[in-house]
Order: structure tokens, then C-alpha cells, then sequence
């Protein structure tokens, strides 16, 4: 079949950045192409081309075998190109009629004429008829919001969808709607192109891929013809022979207890023991209420009942626990939330480094002057450790990718040099090479006999790097079983039927 | 970079523009109101312009930017220190809070002349004003005499703290009290704040207030102004007895309506040219009296369009002003 | 660019801002001639700049800090005129005819007290409600007013001679080239406190981390409510001081001054590089933003151009001032 959408060796600089060098690409109506990458590839500046958000410095683009240009966003909606981003763009307050019709409304002397019609028609297409129009679009959850998001998109007739990152703050479930959705366009004969560090993900609903690499195209084909394997080696150009490096390690006693945890909403009476180089990774759904628990154990969220102890310090009641206690009992917290909560983006690296424990670092107890030489060797040592690629600890955390954004998170976990360390998807949004540093990173904390929780939805490195897993549903853990004896259909069944 | 130099050029020739010319006189006299905004002060900057045609000086007008703000008349008069004019005629906006910043000057070798206002201080030369007094006793007269010595009557007061109005609303209550016992004064302990449109505010919270109203006075511009406009919208213009002080186009179109009883003027315009006149002998080293006073007159609906009124009322300030 | 090089000169573009002005002025001055170019450019007229510039730039380092921590205070006009009323009050009540050295300095520690409490108000109040604290503060300010006026019972209170009224002479001494205002050092000794406060204590790193990002200040284990009680409280203390000059300049208890002074503050603060969404400022941009408006105010004098001429300059600078930090934003993000 003729594609609908071909791009010829698409090259972009800024300044002495060539941020793209030679892309190629092609995509044939009611085809998923999946477009791989880690961050930094030029994934982004690739959609903005394709957006109309800039211009490309050289190349050529045909859309339906004709060659045209695309020289602002209006034009590209125009030809029917529509984006869906990983940060919704509705408007919470307007209802979902006044969302889907947002910027196409048709007037009639200046008053806006009714669409229900083809609201209806896509609506169905959607398979979501019944969606109430009235309702404002915050009162929806997040899955529906993408739907009503790729509706905006079907309203204004695209014939190509590109899709970044669209699960990455979506539930299981809501996930799942997605992929029916998507294969629904696809029958109607839209192109969609998708984004995602989701390899698995990837595999399972795309037909076909192009990789790219330093701004470049290094594979592409038929999903079908190729292996995940060779998909990561494409995407970081040497063979990765150990995407879990093994780390042995031995356990020794418990060093965390918790008991009978109670949340406001989740969880519901859990129970948690950690022994002294233990990872114990926690599977389950988004909503499930893994992050509610390590937030209610670290005092960030209020809890109603339960209790905890830490390395045999006195029991204290999760009621009663702060932040600021749980980083003197030697608890410390890598917030899922790398960017609205994790990090403080505009601050330095130092800064954000020792944030945690900044007392330590000044004179009299913490009330006299900092002592800032201290200060940046301790942040030196962790660069260096960490591997952090950064031009000094004194850019602002925002100047770095997000591997090594996550890295600084990390490390001021690190600084605090707590014996139990709670990690909330801590390889979310970070490229391979960077997951490699943290599974690394975390066996190496196991070594020192710290405890550790892993939590993640991806269940290929929670088997790979924990010792133990536990399943989290509606807010009741499972007991924590040895990673060996669980398989990924069972960690799912669990995860969905609590059993 | 382009931007940039083009902001620059732009705020060189406002401030280029904004200056006009200025050739080297013998006396530069510093002349500082209480605002700029009111029509009472572009009288007396026409009387002071007059003045300075007539002996041959050269006035800087400046007065600060924010009307009641004593703060800035301080800087005000503290930059002409700075800048070392020879005299300053100064219409003080608190009569104690200027003391420091006169007593500044005059160490150093300025010569001060206060208009409008009183203060606090001794070392200046010469205080030229009305009789704020006087003014106010005339007014509870008139107000008096058209209420036929009965009913109820209020006084809105101008601003805390600007003496030449305390004095006006002192005169208007002694008058009262003496003269017309069967006047029941409902409120005087309000005020009406430096707008008009604070004045309006408070002016419609009172008619509001007391319903049944028989006579008003007011002690300024403003505040005769915005008390008129609150009478208007409450449908009350007319009916009520109502005497104000000071003139401005707003005010005398009241009085030609029926809807104010009387008006007592002060003479701004001779206020200014006498203020500047006095500042010129002063540094002539002739001798001058202490205390000028510039006369109030009262301006009804019947004697207003006599050519004296009309001469004191709407004097050719642009003649003055504009060169 | 080199970074440390980049920061410098985004540090230094306020300091360069105020050169350019203040060469402008001493440009015009010349123009026009005669004695108003020596005026400008003479000593005096430096000490009567610097003076001027005393209240604000005391105010502005006070809110520079809660606007760093990513709050607002639009009260501190009300507690300059609190703190002149509640100071006038006390030494006309316990003065007689002369306010003694003991007595005048008590009576400024009471307006900074009374300023204080407000700040403490503000902070403990929008922690206890979670209200925006533009709300908060928006409401204090009348509040302030009102008491202001009620203890003043709507008059100036005139008071009895205190060595208060020295403080903001512009030359204690006639003629004396190093005699200057003795307010001129008390701001100078707080610029320095306040300089060191943000840069090298735990407290200062604080505001920065609560005004960047409350969420990871609150998971880095600080106590980002009583934090945010301590720093509104300081700004009202440096308010307080803010109103004993305010009272020494005008010598009586005002309950209607600095009305819109506020506004004054925040601008200042806002030309020397603070972001009223927070974690970015610094105490030196915000006494070189005063010291640019108290030039602007005394240049335009100098010349003799009408006010609103000045009007109209200030606005500008305030919104080239932050175009010109936005556009360097994007330089360095594109970079």
C-alpha cells in the first residue's frame, strides 16, 4: 500500500546542535508505527517538525505521495496531522461537548451551532456513546480524558495521530482501553504513530518501527520480524549482554517493620518486614495503592492507623510520622513524581543533592553559616559515582536529561544514608542506559545491607532485580513471595483479581 | 539589542520632550503644591507663572506624584535642597510632618515661602492664605440662613491631618454652634478622604445613612464634588441645602442648577502670584508681613455672573500657562 | 557560555540598569546646564538618593524573602503607616516634652513588634486556612489600615521631639562630607544581614527550596508551614523598620501613609530579578531595584519634568526589567 506519510532524511539544528541528521520514516493508513528512541534521540524535535512547531532545516515530506510543508501548527492540523501529548490539553472546567469542539466551533451569526452529530459519530467510533456531554471533563478520569483527547482529534478529521507517551500516567485497565481504541482508528484507516518507553508495550500493539539513535534512523521495520533484544541494542548501539546486571548479596535480620498501615483512602491494613539487604519489589495496578503506602510510611500522606519501626528504634505510630522524622530514622523516599514533587528543577544540583540534610553541612547544629566547599565535594563525590553527565553541580537540575535528573534524585536519597530506602517507579521516563545505572545502583545498596522497595509497573525489572515480590490490589498486600517462584501472568492475576 | 535601543531613545525624548526649555534666570523658585490634579492648583500655578513673567524669575513646578502623600512632598522638597533653588513657595500637606524638610532648606540658605496650608515651624518667611477660618464661619452663615435656622445638617469632613481644611470645618462648627442652635448636627466626624471618588464613596454612605436631610457642607473641591455627584444619584439634588468651598467647573454648574446654596471661594490665583512675589522681596531682602491673607468671597446663584465673580471664578488661566 | 560567567551577568543586570539611568540623568542635567549638573552629580544630592531610597529598600528586602519563598505580602504599606502611628502614640502618651533616648527607642521596637505580629498573622493564617496569601494579605492590609486609623483616631499624632527624627536627616552634620543619614546604616547593616541570610545559612536555603518547589521541600523534611510563619514574620520586622524610618521621615504619626507603597516594593524587588512564581531573587537586585526608582524619582525633579513623565518611565523599567529576564530565561533554556 502507498503510505500516507513519508519523511526523507529530516535533519534540524540548533546552533551547533544537529539534533536531527538524517530521519526517514514512512506510515501507511490504519497502521501503528511505533517510533523508539532513548531521551535525547530526537523523538521530540521530530514531532514538532511533523506539528509544524519548527521547521526543518533540510529533507522532504510527502503526505499521501505528494511532497508539502508544514510551516506552522494550524497547518499541520489542516492536513490532518493531530498530536496527543503526555500532558492532556483539555480545558478541566469547559464540559466534554465544549472540549471536543474547542477551536472548530461553527458559528452562525456569532453564536455557536450544535456538532452533536458528528460529536455522535465519533463518539461511536470511540465506542464511548453513551458519554455524557454535559459533564465537566475534570469530573472524568484520566483514561476518558485521553479519549475525549483523541476525540478533539477525530473532531477535526486527522488522518495521522501521534501519540507520545500516552499510558504513562494511565491504569492498567485504562491502558488497556487505549489499545482497543487505538485498534479501532486503525480499522477506520487512521495512521498512528507511537511513542512510549514501553518496550513490551511497544511489541504487543504496533506494526511496524523506526528507532532512532543520535538523530538518526538505525532500524525500522516489521515488529513482527524482530525481537526486543534487538530493538534495545538498536536504541543504544552496543549489545546490552545484562539488562539485570546480577549482584549476589546475602540477607541478614529485619530492619523495618511496619504493621496494619491504614490510609485516609488506601491502603487498607498492610503489613511490611524488611530484612537487611532485601529488595522486595511491590507489583500491582496504578490506584492499587503502592504509592499511598511508602507516602504514608515517609509521613507525607496522613495515615489512620498502623505502626512502624526502623532498625529496632522504638515502634511509632504512621499517625504520627513526618518527613522530617523518617529521614532521622533512616527512611528515605524517591518520590514517583520526579518533576512536580521529586525535584526542585529550577535549583542547582548541589542544591537539590543535599536539600534532605542540609543541616549537616552547616556550622552550630545546623543555625551557623553553611559550609559550602563541603558542600560541593560531597555532591562531586556522587557525580562521579552516579555517573551524572553534567556541565558542574551548580546548573540547574532542569539542564539535564531525565536519566540524570533521576540520578540527582537518587542521590540525595543516598546523602541521607538511611538503612531503608523506599523507591516509587524509580526508571520511569528514564532512558536504557540510565535503568541499567539504577538496577546497578540498587544491587549495590543491597550489598551494603541497606533494604530496599522497588516499586514499578514494569514486571520484566521488577523480576530481574528483586529478590522478593509482593502484589498490591485495592490496598491489601500479598505476602511477599521469592522473585523465582512468580511468573508475570501470575503477578498479573494477582494484581487484577487479588488472588 | 535593536529593542533595547529603541527604549532608550524612546525614554530620552519623553524626558527630552517633557522638559522644554530652560534659559538661566536670576532667581529659580521652586513652587511645590499639594497635588497636581485638582483645578484649585492650576490656579495657583497660573498665579505663579503670572508672577514670574512680571518680575522676571524662573518657577519650577513640581509637586507629588501621589496626592495626599506626604512622603513624597518631603523627596519633593528635599531634591530642591539638593538642587539649590533660591526659593521655595510650598503648600504644605501636613503641618508637622513638613517642619524637618523646611527646617533643612532654610539651613541651608533657602528661603521659604508657605502658601494654602499652615506649619509648624518657625524660620519661614512669610505664610500667604486664606483665612481658612473665616472661609468656614461664612459658610455655616449661608447655610444657616437658607435652612431658616432649623433641621438636620452634617459635615464631611476632607482628609486627617491637612490643617488648612481643619481650620474651614472648625469655623463652619463654632459658626454653627453660636448662631444657629436649632441646626442639629447629625455627623461630623466623617471623612471624605483626597478623591473625589473616595468622597463620592463616603458621601453615598451617608445620604444613605440619614434619610432625612436638610443641609451639607463641605470643606474642598473634592469633596464638595463628590458629595454633589452622591446628591445627584440619590435624587437628592435640589432638595437638600448645601454650601460648599472652593470652585471648579463641576461645582459652579451646581450652583447654576439650584443644587448648591453657595460656594465660598478662596482667590487660588492671587494665592500663587502673591506666594512667588513675597519668595522675590524675600530675596530682594526687602521686608514682608508674616501673615498674608488672600480674602474669601461668597459665590451664590445670583451674584455669579457679576464680571468681578466671573473675573475671580474663571480666570484666563491658559493665557499664563501656556507660553 | 561559561555558567559562572552567565550567572554574573545575570546578577549585575539590575546594578547595569542602575549605571544607565543614573549616567542618563547626569547626561540631561549637563544638557540642560547651568548649577542643576552640579546639583545632581554633588554629594549632597547622592546622600539625599540614598536617603530617599532607606524605606523602600528595607520594606523591599523583607518581601524579597517572601516572594523568593514564592508568596506575596501587599500589606506592608498598612504596617509603615501602623508602625509610624503605633509609634507616635507611644511617645506622645509616655513623652512630655521631650521623648528621651530610652523611650524613643522603645517606642521603635513597639512598631516593629506591631509590624511583626502582623507578618506573623499573614503567615500563620494562610497556613491555618490555606489561602493564597495574596488574599491573606490583601485582607491585613485593610485590617492594618483600620487599626492604624482607630489608635490614631483618624488624625496625625503629633508627638513631643525623640532623637527619632534624627535618624533620617540627610546630613546630621552641615557640610560634613562622611556625615550621613544614621538610616542610611541601619539599612546597610540589614542589606549585609540579609545578603548572608539567603546565601549561607540552612534557614536561607530554605525560602529558595519552599518558593522552587513546596512539594520536594515538604518530601526533603522541612517544615514548610513554620518556615513559611518564620519568613512572613521576618518580613513584618523588617516592615517594622521600614516604618521607623517611614516615621522619622515624616515625624508624625501618619495612619494614611505609604498608601500604594506596597507597590513600590514589589516593583523594586521585581526590577532586581525576583519572580513572583517564586525561587528566584536575590536582596541585592531588589536595594538596586529601590535605589533605581529613588534616582528615577530625584532625576526627574532635577530635570523638572512633570510626574507623569516619571509615571510613565517607572512602568517601562518595570516591564523591560522582566522582558529582559524572561528573553535571558529562554536564552538559557535554548542553550
Amino acid at each position: 500500500m502507498e503510505p500516507l506519510l513519508r519523511l526523507q532524511d529530516i535533519q534540524k539544528s540548533f546552533g551547533a546542535t544537529r539534533a536531527l541528521k538524517g530521519v526517514s520514516l514512512a506510515v501507511r493508513p490504519g497502521e501503528i508505527h511505533a517510533l523508539i528512541g532513548e531521551n535525547g534521540a530526537g523523538k521530540s524535535t521530530l514531532m514538532k517538525v511533523l506539528s509544524g512547531a519548527i521547521r526543518a532545516d533540510g529533507g522532504r515530506i510527502e503526505l499521501r505521495g505528494r511532497p508539502c510543508a508544514i510551516p506552522s501548527p494550524a497547518a499541520g492540523r489542516r492536513l490532518g496531522i493531530a498530536m496527543i501529548y503526555q500532558e492532556l490539553t483539555l480545558a478541566p472546567h469547559l464540559t466534554v461537548e465544549e472540549n471536543l469542539t474547542l477551536g472548530i466551533e461553527r458559528r452562525r451569526l456569532g453564536v455557536v451551532r450544535s456538532q452533536r452529530g458528528k460529536i455522535r459519530d465519533v463518539l461511536a467510533l470511540l465506542q464511548h456513546p453513551g458519554l455524557p456531554l454535559d459533564a465537566p471533563v475534570r469530573t472524568l478520569g484520566m483514561g476518558l480524558q485521553q479519549l475525549i483527547e483523541i476525540g478533539r482529534a477525530l473532531m477535526s478529521n486527522a488522518s495521522i495521530i501521534i501519540m507520545d507517551e500516552p499510558t504513562s500516567s494511565l491504569s492498567a485497565a485504562d491502558t488497556k482501553a487505549l489499545f482497543t481504541t487505538m485498534a479501532r482508528l486503525k480499522e477506520a484507516g487512521i495512521a498512528i504513530i507511537y511513542i512510549s518507553h514501553f518496550l513490551e508495550e511497544v511489541m504487543r500493539v504496533s506494526d511496524t518501527y523506526t528507532v532512532l539513535r543520535d538523530g538518526e534512523t538505525v532500524a525500522s521495520g516489521t515488529i513482527s520480524d524482530t525481537t526486543m533484544a534487538a530493538i534495545i541494542e538498536a536504541m543504544v548501539g552496543r549489545k546490552l549482554t545484562e539488562m539485570f546486571p546480577a549482584m549476589a548479596h546475602d540477607m541478614g535480620g529485619p530492619v523495618f517493620e511496619a504493621r496494619n498501615v491504614h490510609g485516609l483512602h488506601l491502603p487498607h491494613g498492610v503489613d511490611l518486614t524488611l530484612r537487611a539487604g532485601e529488595i522486595l519489589g511491590i507489583a500491582g495496578l496504578v490506584g492499587a495503592g503502592r504509592t499511598e503506602t511508602v507516602r504514608a510510611l515517609f509521613g507525607l500522606d496522613r495515615a489512620r492507623a498502623g505502626s512502624l519501626c526502623v532498625a529496632h528504634g522504638r515502634p511509632c505510630p504512621v499517625r504520627r510520622q513526618r518527613p522530617r522524622k523518617a529521614l532521622r530514622q533512616g527512611l528515605d523516599l524517591l518520590s514517583e513524581d520526579r518533576k512536580d514533587e521529586g525535584l526542585a528543577t529550577a535549583m542547582t544540583i548541589t542544591e537539590n543533592t543535599t536539600l534532605a540534610v542540609l543541616p549537616r553541612f552547616a556550622q552550630a547544629r545546623g543555625w551557623g553559616p553553611l559550609r559550602l566547599a563541603r558542600e560541593r565535594r560531597a555532591v562531586w563525590r556522587w557525580v562521579d559515582e552516579l555517573n551524572i553527565k553534567c556541565a558542574g553541580v551548580d546548573r540547574p537540575v532542569d539542564s539535564l536529561s531525565g536519566g540524570n535528573q533521576q540520578k540527582v534524585a537518587l542521590a540525595r536519597v543516598l546523602e541521607n544514608d538511611g538503612a531503608v530506602i523506599l523507591l516509587d517507579e524509580p526508571t520511569r521516563g528514564v532512558d536504557v542506559g540510565s535503568k541499567v545505572d539504577i538496577y546497578r545502583l540498587i544491587g549495590r545498596l543491597a550489598r551494603e545491607g541497606k533494604a530496599v522497595v522497588f516499586i514499578s509497573s514494569y514486571l520484566p525489572e521488577l523480576m530481574g532485580v528483586c529478590d522478593t515480590i509482593a502484589v498490591m490490589h485495592r490496598g491489601k498486600l500479598s505476602q511477599p513471595r521469592p522473585a523465582c517462584e512468580w511468573t508475570e501472568q501470575e503477578i498479573m492475576r494477582v494484581a487484577v483479581s487479588g488472588e | 539589542m535593536i529593542r533595547g535601543r529603541i527604549a532608550f531613545v524612546c525614554v530620552v525624548a519623553l524626558l527630552v520632550g517633557a522638559m522644554g526649555h530652560a534659559a538661566a534666570k536670576p532667581y529659580r523658585i521652586a513652587v511645590i503644591p499639594k497635588g497636581t490634579t485638582h483645578e484649585f492648583w492650576k490656579s495657583i500655578h497660573a498665579g505663579a507663572a503670572k508672577a514670574a513673567k512680571e518680575f522676571d524669575v524662573e518657577i519650577i513646578w513640581q509637586g507629588p506624584q501621589k496626592e495626599d502623600d506626604r512622603e513624597l512632598q518631603i523627596q519633593v522638597v528635599q531634591s530642591f535642597v539638593s538642587r539649590r533653588v533660591d526659593a521655595i513657595v510650598l503648600a504644605p500637606l501636613d503641618e508637622v510632618a513638613l517642619v524637618r524638610p523646611v527646617r533643612e532648606a532654610v539651613r541651608r540658605g533657602i528661603k521659604v515661602v508657605v502658601i494654602d496650608s499652615g506649619l509648624k515651624a518657625k524660620g519661614f518667611s512669610s505664610f500667604v492664605a486664606t483665612d481658612n477660618y473665616q472661609g468656614g464661619r461664612m459658610g455655616a452663615k449661608r447655610l444657616g440662613e437658607v435652612m431658616g435656622g432649623q433641621g438636620k445638617a452634617l459635615l464631611l469632613r476632607y482628609s486627617e491631618g491637612s490643617a488648612s481644611t481643619m481650620k474651614r470645618e472648625q469655623g463652619f462648627l463654632d459658626e454653627m454652634a453660636e448662631n444657629y442652635p436649632g441646626i442639629e448636627l447629625v455627623s461630623t466626624n466623617r471623612y471624605a478622604g483626597a478623591t473625589r471618588e473616595s468622597a463620592f464613596k463616603e458621601a453615598q454612605n451617608l445620604l444613605t445613612k440619614f434619610s432625612s436631610l436638610d443641609g451639607v457642607f463641605c470643606p474642598n473641591e473634592s469633596s464638595a464634588a463628590g458629595m454633589l455627584r452622591a446628591l445627584q444619584t440619590a435624587g437628592k439634588a435640589g432638595k437638600v441645602k448645601y454650601v460648599g468651598f472652593d470652585s471648579s467647573e463641576t461645582l459652579l454648574n451646581g450652583l447654576k442648577a439650584g443644587e448648591m446654596d453657595g460656594l465660598v471661594v478662596q482667590n487660588p490665583f492671587l494665592m500663587g502670584y502673591l506666594g512667588v512675589k513675597t519668595a522675590v522681596e524675600v530675596l530682594q531682602g526687602k521686608k514682608v508681613k508674616r501673615r498674608i491673607d488672600t480674602g474669601v468671597v461668597l459665590v451664590t446663584r445670583e451674584n455669579m455672573a457679576t464680571p468681578e465673580m466671573v473675573e475671580l471664578l474663571t480666570p484666563d488661566l491658559d493665557k499664563w500657562l501656556k507660553q | 557560555m561559561n555558567p559562572s560567567l552567565r550567572k554574573a551577568l545575570a546578577a549585575s543586570g539590575p546594578f547595569v540598569g542602575l549605571v544607565f539611568v543614573y549616567i542618563l540623568f547626569a547626561g540631561l542635567t549637563a544638557w540642560q546646564g547651568g548649577d542643576s549638573r552640579d546639583a545632581f552629580l554633588s554629594l549632597y544630592n547622592s546622600k539625599t538618593i540614598l536617603t530617599q531610597a532607606v524605606i523602600v529598600t528595607i520594606g523591599a528586602l523583607g518581601i524579597t524573602l517572601v516572594i523568593i519563598a514564592g508568596g506575596i505580602d501587599l500589606s506592608v504599606g498598612s504596617q509603615i503607616a501602623l508602625a509610624t502611628v503605633v509609634i507616635a502614640w507611644c511617645l506622645r502618651e509616655y513623652g512630655g516634652d521631650t521623648a528621651g533616648i530610652g523611650l524613643s527607642l522603645g517606642a521603635a521596637a513597639l512598631g516593629i513588634l506591631a509590624c511583626g505580629v502582623c507578618g506573623l498573622l499573614n503567615g500563620v493564617m494562610s497556613a491555618l486556612f490555606r489561602i493564597v496569601p495574596f488574599i491573606i494579605t490583601l485582607g491585613t492590609m485593610q485590617i492594618a489600615r483600620g487599626v492604624a486609623k482607630w489608635i490614631a483616631e483618624e488624625q496625625t499624632i503629633v508627638t513631643p521631639e525623640s532623637m527619632l527624627f534624627n535618624v533620617m536627616v540627610v546630613e546630621p552634620q552641615p557640610d560634613v562630607a562622611t556625615s550621613v543619614a544614621p538610616g542610611i546604616w541601619v539599612a546597610a547593616g540589614l542589606i549585609v544581614v540579609v545578603v548572608l541570610t539567603l546565601r549561607y545559612t540552612v534557614f536561607g536555603r530554605y525560602v529558595f527550596a519552599i518558593g522552587s518547589n513546596e512539594a520536594t521541600a515538604r518530601l526533603c523534611g522541612i517544615n514548610v508551614t513554620l518556615q513559611r510563619i518564620w519568613i512572613y514574620t521576618l518580613c513584618g520586622l523588617l516592615t517594622g523598620v521600614a516604618g521607623v524610618m517611614q516615621f522619622a521621615n515624616l515625624t508624625v504619626g501618619d495612619p494614611t501613609a505609604a498608601v500604594g507603597m506596597e507597590l513600590d516594593i514589589i516593583a523594586a524587588v521585581v526590577i532586581g530579578g525576583g519572580s513572583l512564581s517564586g525561587g528566584e531573587g536575590s536582596a541585592l537586585g531588589s536595594v538596586v531595584g529601590a535605589l533605581i526608582m529613588a534616582v528615577l524619582r530625584n532625576g526627574c525633579t532635577m530635570v523638572g519634568v512633570p510626574n507623569f513623565v516619571q509615571d510613565i518611565v517607572i512602568g517601562v523599567i518595570i516591564i523591560s526589567a522582566v522582558a529582559v529576564d524572561r528573553l535571558k530565561h529562554r536564552a538559557t533554556v535554548a542553550g
